[in-house]
């Protein structure tokens, strides 16, 4: 797996798909303590990936996004009201939209 | 010099010693191992012992005032308590002596629960106690009536150091009316935090709080300050210190750096230069020696910051890693604006890195050119880099900082808030394990930032990450200023991370083991402004209570000689530990003139060496003499007083 690039201009990129709170994480884990769909790291590692805009990252493991139903419960628990469910809708219609032909 | 006291007391022992034997049940501590009621009846058998009692908790109330009736109704003259460590009660017992009216030191202690209960169980453990407490009364049978020394008290403080301890310590002493000298190698008060421009984490500035203090210092009548000063010589004990003290032109480039910044400011003389500190008058052109006399001494030699190695984390191969005393000197002298510049370069994104020359282990970390290890957490480190990272984000918007941590460990009041405002203004954490440090390293990408840090990162699941980065800041530790001359000269006990130690963390925190020597800051341990002050106000309130008494009690636990005996062989000189307590000295004996050995109690540390070489026994530690030592070896080798020992 190639190196990822730390690179917070993604924060901005994602404004556009309805994400604005990607940087407002302080990686504690409690999304991933309360999700009922954990499986490894999802969706811990997909908020991290967000948090440091690890695009490519994103882009590479994309299909995880949809192990989400959006129950909802990790927006409700979330600290810092970074809203993770959100964001993983977000990073849906993100990686929808740069989606590649396989 | 040290004067006896003549012998008040009114229980001088009777020819036949008369000891009165008590055995603490210490609730279960020691009655749930020991048969206290078997040891109290193989007591009653020891040769001189008049009476054994027990009772539930010897140091209560009801279990001293046993003691106390005993000794006051005439029935024993000399007292054996067998309880816990004497380092716990043994001072609680000799007051019970006191308040009996008799001698503090016709008292003697058995140890029945470290050295017996907590160790050993069954019919041994009574077996050991019953011993132990034999030896203690044998003992206590042969002690005499002994009377403290007392050590009248120079009414001067030196305090060693002029940063924001040295600073407090010498107010305080001051304002309590004692005289004062503050000796400070550089030409400037203030110190290392004169060499910030905010403390964390409460922000004040250095100028307000280095300012105030040194402004107080100067304008006291009862301080006088030697800066550009040195201790070069030391000799003496508690109430009689002499130093020497040479004061002397900085050599070479010492103190350019802050000589510049004071020339930079065009502060004048009594006023705090930013960077430099406060100095308080011109430097002497020659060197000059001062004796100087005190009472008592403050150590406030404080610490330096951790200097990086060349390459350790890039620093001094790349221009643009820095350590985070040195961020604080570049960002007082930039510009405002949504982007920091520094030297005209614009810094888009800031890394830190937590624990630099701190928590290193031996195996993973390099030593440094000392050959030593910093393993010990520095404390402050944490707290003044997320303050920077607080300061970067709050004042430079645009600017994004990376905080590479191992732990975070902001562990006082105010501190959790800077980590949690931090969290706030957005810094993002990567967290590293140790020995798998980030790296620093040139940008291959030319158009990017000048520097790539490559972190494998716990919170991204361990994946490695890399960051471009125009500005990386080291979160360096501190050290102890290097202070083997005055360690070696007043032979100060040095911890294994050679920060000056304390008699003891909880009970003693300020004071050496050298009586009449006090810890104030950094030199102790690594501290914040806040905390060094609070501990030199703690130094400054102990030394101030030994001078305003005037004189100080000593343990007469100290040689003797016996000069009906001493032939002047000077063995016992030889053999001393403790400079000066022994001397050969001309005296006439008996109508005989000749050398005989002398000993100065105050010096005398009550070690034994020389009892321990005297060829005509003619020495001895008063309270522990050789008889003494004899009387408990025979009772513990002797099976008399044991009940159906086989």
């Amino acid at each position: 797996m190639a190196m990822a690039l730390v690179n917070l201009d993604f924060a901005e990129e994602l404004k556009a798909y309805g994400v604005d709170t990607a940087l407002e994480c302080f990686n504690c884990g409690t999304c991933a303590a309360i999700c009922p769909l954990l499986f490894e790291h999802f969706p811990r590692k997909m908020i991290r990936y967000a948090h440091v805009g690890a695009r490519e990252k994103i882009l590479e493991q994309a299909q995880d996004l949809w192990r989400c139903l959006h129950c909802g419960l990790c927006t409700r628990t979330c600290p810092r009201q970074a809203g993770p469910g959100e964001l993983i809708l977000g990073l849906r219609r993100f990686v929808l939209a740069h989606a590649r032909r396989a | 010099m040290a004067k006896r006291k003549k012998p008040e007391s009114k229980s001088e022992p009777a020819s036949a010693p008369r000891v009165g034997v008590y055995v603490c049940h210490c609730g279960g501590n020691i009655g749930d191992a020991v048969d206290v009621k078997q040891v109290c009846e193989q007591a009653r058998r020891v040769p001189g012992v008049v009476m054994a009692r027990d009772h539930m908790f010897m140091c209560s109330d009801p279990g001293q005032e046993l003691i106390i009736e005993d000794l006051k109704s005439g029935l024993v003259d000399q007292v054996v308590v067998a309880s816990c460590s004497p380092s716990l009660h043994e001072t609680t017992f000799r007051q019970v002596m006191v308040r009996a009216g008799a001698n503090p030191y016709l008292y003697e202690h058995a140890n029945l629960r470290e050295q017996v209960s907590w160790v050993h169980h069954g019919p041994e453990a009574t077996e050991k106690a019953a011993r132990l407490v034999a030896a203690a009364a044998a003992k206590a049978g042969q002690l005499t009536p002994l009377e403290p020394l007392r050590v009248e008290v120079q009414p001067r403080a030196v305090v060693i150091g002029g940063g924001a301890a040295g600073l407090k310590s010498a107010l305080d002493l001051a304002a309590r009316g004692q005289a004062v000298v503050l000796v400070e190698k550089s030409p400037f008060l203030g110190g290392q935090a004169a060499q910030l421009s905010r403390l964390a984490p409460g922000g004040e500035t250095a100028a307000e709080v280095i300012g105030e203090l040194a402004a107080a210092v100067l304008a006291h009548p009862n301080v006088t300050v030697h800066t550009c000063s040195q201790v070069t010589g030391f000799e003496g004990y508690i109430g009689n210190f002499k130093l020497k003290v040479t004061r002397k032109p900085p050599e070479g480039m010492e103190y350019a750096e802050r000589l510049a910044a004071l020339s930079r400011s065009g502060c004048g003389l009594g006023e705090f230069a930013p960077f430099a500190g406060v100095m308080p008058g011109a430097i002497p052109e020659r060197a000059e020696e001062i004796d100087l006399q005190a009472g008592v001494i403050v150590l406030a030699t404080g610490m330096r910051p951790y200097r990086p190695r060349q390459g350790e984390y890039g620093y001094q191969n790349f221009p643009e890693v820095v350590t985070l005393p040195e961020f604080n000197r570049l960002l007082a002298a930039a510009g405002e604006g949504g982007t920091l510049i520094l030297n005209g370069r614009l810094i888009r994104s800031l890394a830190l890195v937590h624990c630099v020359g701190s928590r290193q282990i031996p195996g993973i970390h390099e030593e440094n050119e000392d050959g030593y290890l910093n393993e010990y957490c520095s404390r402050t480190c944490c707290a003044a880099a997320l303050f920077a990272a607080n300061l970067v984000r709050e004042q430079y918007p645009k600017t994004r900082v990376f905080d590479f941590y191992r732990d975070i460990r902001t562990y006082g009041r105010g501190q959790e808030e800077l980590y949690t405002r931090a969290a706030k203004n957005q810094a993002v954490f990567f967290r590293f394990e140790a020995g798998e440090e980030p790296q620093v390293g040139k940008n291959p990408d030319p158009k990017g930032p000048p520097l790539l840090v490559k972190v494998k990162d716990v919170l991204t699941f361990g994946e490695e990450l890399s960051l471009p980065a125009d500005l990386v800041v080291l979160a360096v530790g501190q050290e102890p200023n290097n202070i083997a001359d005055l360690v070696a000269m007043m032979k100060i006990p040095v911890g294994a991370d050679r920060f000056l130690q304390e008699v003891h963390p909880k009970l003693r925190p300020v004071e050496t083991a050298v009586a009449g020597i006090f810890l104030a800051g950094t030199c102790q341990a690594p501290l914040d402004a806040g905390e060094a002050v609070a501990a030199a106000g703690a130094a400054a309130v102990k030394a101030a209570a030994i001078l305003s008494r005037g004189y100080v009690e000593l343990d007469p636990f100290v040689a003797e000689v016996d000069l009906s005996r001493c032939t002047g062989a000077g063995a016992c000189v030889t053999a001393c530990l403790a400079d000066g307590a022994l001397s050969l000295v001309e005296m006439e004996v008996g109508g005989q003139k000749g050398k005989r050995a002398r000993v100065n109690p105050v010096l005398c540390m009550g070690c034994g060496a020389c009892a321990a070489v005297c060829p005509e026994n003619a020495v001895n530690v008063q309270g522990w003499t050789l008889k003494q030592f004899e009387a408990m070896v025979e009772m513990i080798v002797s099976d008399e007083y044991l009940e159906g020992k086989r």
